[in-house]
């Protein structure tokens, strides 16, 4: 028995009408701004492709990109093992289990302007908690946001613990959809945590992997409220990613056309690594 | 067969999909024009309030007793938006065919909010605004309700005229004006037996205020000395103070990277090698307000807006003092304005509440209980409840302010562009990453470029 | 596990629940701070004076009782939506073979890749011409298409074997009634999940919102918080003390939805 052809596209209508509707169709619009110069007020004047003919030319354009890739890669893994840790302690059987598992969701529920506030209350160069701490015991202080490493380093830091708890729940559930039967028969043979993580629960996991790596690392190349409230994208440009530059173009500098242009770039380049994991993992299919 | 249907399907999906993206551009296609949907007097509540068919062809002047909504965007600082709510409550009972919907918003959410509104067809009635310029085309022109617009204009400060008049029109009525301005923690200056200037005749130089705050420093126990708003119109106070300006007197080039601008900015960069300004506020983003809040700090160059805040203060005394000098005083005005929009299918009943609210008594009433500063020249001597002597001090930065700070910052079509650059360049010769003059350099390439490209 | 695993194991969680803590603590802790302390130098994590203050003002700034029934309204109806449309997306894509089904999930992720602050002005049109402007179901509904959701559906259901539909098929249920009866059952903590997502995304949700609604009475908690941020002035003690408040109901629906991630108890056996 097979079911009749149409049954998926039935299940699937109500979402895509609504992408349809919501999203795709107003990014149309969004593509037809890329070819022309608007303010996003006034009538827009057609340029063809002079938006991204300044884009590619342009060095900051890419010197954005560039670090937004830099982000990408360090905060994506660590956010993928933090996670992934967490959530294999958190399906243990234990005393307090779902405290536990609060405490770390906990960030994720608060809104970034307080992440900034918080986090900046803490790293203050001149009147942080830590700084102030490090003076006391006698030691130098830490340029925490206006030295460009370690503003990086602190944006990393604050995007681990605002963001770990979320993709922690989606493991959790991953975790706990592996069969235990595996687990028993691993035991039996005699094999070891690691061998058994190696083994198993990698493997089994590998649709939920692949669901939190797409969706951590498109996150990660969006990222910016945190930014914008923890640096402010400083100092200097040392920590604005592109998605901030994107708004400053469009919303400050009011050059919607190109920053319409530049988020079609960032479409593209985003799109590409997601086929890419795609392809990798065949969907996330396990073997 | 199933394959069929299927197809049958994907066919009617793609069909739905067409609808609604026709559906779409017609009603896109009248861009500009379809204003007349805009008369959406009854908001009631419930859900589905769009009422976009409901559009009233009789247009304006029918202001009688027609019912209407008006509404209003809004954002607030300190204390203003409940004095406005005061405000509209007693026009709504001088009025009672008019309702004024005060849609409050976060002040980085206003352009966001106002552009959706007025690009997607659906303007608001009323909004308060800082970057007129911006909105200048889409504003309604208030010519036709003012009367005589000399006589308008004149009762407002000349200085600001640039913001609320352009192409020849008036295009909204100025609420407030700011004065940037120098706020001292008067407990660490008593202790450190620093005395500050006690009028106009004694400002200090530069060089002798940087004096003054070492030794709040070393005897007071100021942690630092100065905190500095980190933004391109706070900076450029000593721009205009070592006597440069941003643009020349006709806005055809860029001038801030002359003499005297390079000069400021090698000053700004030593008061932080210097130790006086910490770098956490310029580099690091720390928040200048917070700082100064911890009583360690000597002074915040900053503005009147500040006073409402700086109020609340009851762990140490502070002050307001005169900015000092280099080549000459300065200080640079800002402002708020209240603006209508055309296409908004309420503009007289808009307009007649914005010449109600630039009144003399509104508007007095409005600063007074705000701790504004008006832009009225019949409003200049207001009774404060609290700060008298303070709005003083600004009021006389303002009338020792040369004209280049009004003209720099009234091109706003212009400035808009490369404030976030602007930034950048000084951030850069901070850090010690590019020498003043080079950023300035860079700079005025920049804004040269931009002229180039708006005219 | 041993005993002295476990102990281990506590001492890790602890140390770093401590660590993680710790800025929410301040968080909580300062909105009891009245307007001097925030500031104090040096700082302090305690509050020396004990204050309400926060709290009282900002509930009587707006009409916080309002804003919290709209927010609670326009979460609880979105996020049965969701559920509902996400996982019946997710089934589809997961367990049926159809042409372009590879490209239709792809392309529902790839919606995640727009940044809609820039296309903002062409949804707004959208929603007027639909006549959901101003009303809730502007917020309501096209949130609740999450490519999140799909994708966290389709991505567990590749974990549960096919023979479990082709029983019920052989039965013969329809599809509909698998997707009630077998699927959406042994799926529970994809739901649970979802719940969890859902009602921190709407609770939260700020964009949506910011650009639909234009009435203070059908404000809902985030648009009203973002008012206490001017041009030049933050008023973080109302902030902070609207946080806490509105993190509380989050916070609940995470405690009681995370029970439901439970082992997955049906497969055991099946695929085995």
């Amino acid at each position: 028995m097979r079911p009749k052809s149409y049954v998926p596209y039935v299940f699937l209508m109500p979402n895509l009408l609504i992408f349809s509707v919501f999203i795709v169709f107003p990014a149309l619009f969004g593509i037809v701004y890329s070819f022309h110069k608007y303010d996003g007020l006034n009538p827009m004047e057609f340029v063809g492709f002079r938006n991204y003919a300044s884009l590619l030319q342009s060095r900051e354009f890419w010197e954005v990109m560039r670090r937004t890739f830099v982000y990408v890669v360090t905060a994506v893994p660590l956010i993928f093992a933090g996670a992934l840790l967490i959530a294999m302690m958190l399906v243990q059987e234990i005393r307090g289990r779902g405290l536990f598992r609060a405490v770390y969701y906990w960030p994720v529920m608060i809104s970034f302007i307080i992440v900034g506030l918080t986090w900046k209350w803490i790293l203050g160069d001149s009147f942080g908690v830590v700084n102030y701490l490090l003076e006391r015991i006698g030691l130098e202080p830490v340029k925490w946001l206006s030295d460009p490493t370690y503003a990086k380093l602190s944006v990393i830091l604050a995007t681990l613990w605002s963001r770990i708890g979320f993709y922690m729940v989606i493991f959790i559930a991953g975790l706990q959809s592996i069969p235990q039967d595996y687990y028993e028969a691993a035991r039996i043979d005699g094999a070891n945590r690691i061998r058994t993580f190696f083994n198993i629960t990698l493997p089994l996991l590998k649709p939920t992997s692949l669901l939190v790596l797409i969706l951590s690392v498109i996150e990660a190349f969006k990222q910016y409220p945190l930014m914008m409230a923890l640096t402010g994208g400083g100092p200097g440009k040392a920590t604005t990613n592109i998605v901030q530059y994107i708004y400053q173009t469009g919303f400050i500098k009011m050059q919607l056309g190109m920053a319409s242009a530049m988020s079609v770039v960032l479409f593209v380049i985003i799109a590409v690594f997601t086929v890419f994991q795609f392809r990798l993992t065949r969907g996330g299919a396990i073997e | 067969m199933d394959n069929k249907k299927g197809r049958i399907l994907g066919i009617l999906l793609l069909a739905v999909m067409l609808v609604f993206g026709l559906a779409a551009c017609g009603g896109g296609s009248g861009k500009g024009g379809n204003a007349s949907d805009g008369s959406r007097q009854s908001e009631g509540d419930g859900g589905g309030s769009g009422n976009t068919g409901a559009s009233d062809d009789s247009g304006s002047g029918n202001t009688g007793g027609k019912q209407v909504t008006l509404d209003f965007v809004w954002f607030t600082d300190g204390i203003e938006g409940e004095v406005m709510k005061a405000i509209i409550k007693d026009y709504e009972a001088e009025n009672p065919n008019v309702k004024i919907n005060l849609v409050e918003v976060a002040y980085s959410d206003l352009s966001t909010k106002l552009r959706t509104m007025i690009a997607g067809g659906r303007p608001p009635a009323l909004a308060r605004v800082t970057d007129t310029g911006y909105y200048k085309n889409q504003a309604l022109p208030l010519d036709d309700y003012i009367g005589d617009q000399e006589a308008f204009t004149s009762q407002f400060m000349d200085s600001i005229k640039p913001y609320y008049v352009m192409d020849g029109k008036v295009i909204a009525v100025p609420m407030d004006v700011t004065a940037n301005g120098l706020i001292y923690n008067k407990t660490l200056f008593d202790k450190a037996g620093v005395q500050v200037p006690q009028s106009p005749d004694e400002v200090w130089t530069w060089d002798e205020f940087k004096d003054a705050l070492k030794q709040v420093m070393e005897k007071g126990g100021a942690k630092f000395g100065l905190v500095w708003d980190f933004t391109p119109h706070r900076y450029s106070t000593l721009l205009y103070q070592f006597g440069g300006s941003i643009f020349n007197a006709d806005g055809t080039a860029a001038a801030i990277n002359d003499d005297a601008g390079v000069k400021a900015l090698e000053y700004f960069v030593q008061l932080h090698k210097d130790g006086i300004i910490p770098e956490s506020v310029w580099l690091g983003g720390e928040n200048p307000n917070n700082l100064f809040r911890t009583g360690t700090v000597a002074a915040h160059l900053a503005g009147n807006w500040m006073l409402s805040n700086y109020r609340e203060i009851t762990e140490f005394e502070w002050g307001v003092t005169y900015m000092p000098k280099a080549e000459r005083r300065s200080s640079v005005p800002g402002g708020k304005y209240v603006m209508a929009f055309k296409g908004s299918g309420v503009e007289d009943e808009a307009a007649k509440f914005l010449l109600y609210l630039s009144s003399k008594e509104v508007n007095g009433r409005y600063c007074q209980e705000s701790l504004f500063i008006s832009p009225r020249k019949d409003n200049a001597q207001l009774d404060y409840a609290f700060g008298k002597e303070m709005f003083e001090i600004f009021s006389n930065e303002l009338a020792n302010t040369p004209a280049e700070a009004a003209n720099d910052w009234s091109r706003q079509e212009l400035i808009t562009q490369f404030t976030t650059d602007m930034r950048n360049q000084i951030v850069e010769a901070v850090a010690g990453n590019m020498t003043p003059q080079k950023a300035m350099d860079q700079l005025a390439a920049l804004i040269n470029a931009i002229i180039a490209n708006t005219n | 596990m041993t005993a002295r695993n476990k102990a281990l194991l506590y001492i890790a969680l602890i140390a770093l629940s401590l660590l993680y803590l710790f800025p929410v603590v301040w968080v909580v802790l300062s909105s009891f701070k009245d307007a001097n302390e925030l500031y104090a130098w040096p700082p302090r994590l305690f509050p020396k004076h004990f204050t309400l203050e926060n709290y009282t003002t900002a509930l009587e700034e707006g009409n916080f009782g309002r804003y919290f029934l709209n927010s609670a309204f326009v979460t609880i109806t979105s996020t049965l939506l969701l559920i509902l449309i996400n996982t019946m997306a997710g089934f589809a894509l997961a367990k049926y073979r159809f042409k372009g089904d590879t490209f239709i999930l792809i392309a529902i992720i790839s919606t995640l890749m727009i940044p809609l602050e820039v296309i903002m002005i062409p949804i707004f049109k959208v929603i007027s011409w639909l006549g959901m402007y101003n009303s809730y179901w502007g917020i309501i509904i096209p949130p609740a298409a999450t490519p999140t959701g799909v994708f966290l559906m389709r991505q567990f259901l590749l974990t549960v074997p096919d023979d479990l539909l082709e029983a019920g098929r052989i039965d013969g249920a329809s599809e509909w009634r698998l997707y009630t009866r077998v699927i959406l059952p042994i799926a529970t903590p994809v739901v649970a999940t979802l719940a969890i997502f859902s009602f921190m995304w709407r609770w939260d949700d700020f964009l949506w919102p910011l650009i639909v609604i234009s009435t203070p009475e059908k404000y809902t908690i985030q648009l009203a918080l973002s008012n206490f941020i001017g041009q030049y002035d933050v008023d973080w003690g109302s902030l902070l003390a609207m946080s806490v408040v509105s993190m509380i109901p989050v916070l609940i629906v995470f405690l009681i939805f995370q029970r439901q991630f439970v082992k997955g108890i049906v497969m055991t056996g099946i695929k085995g």
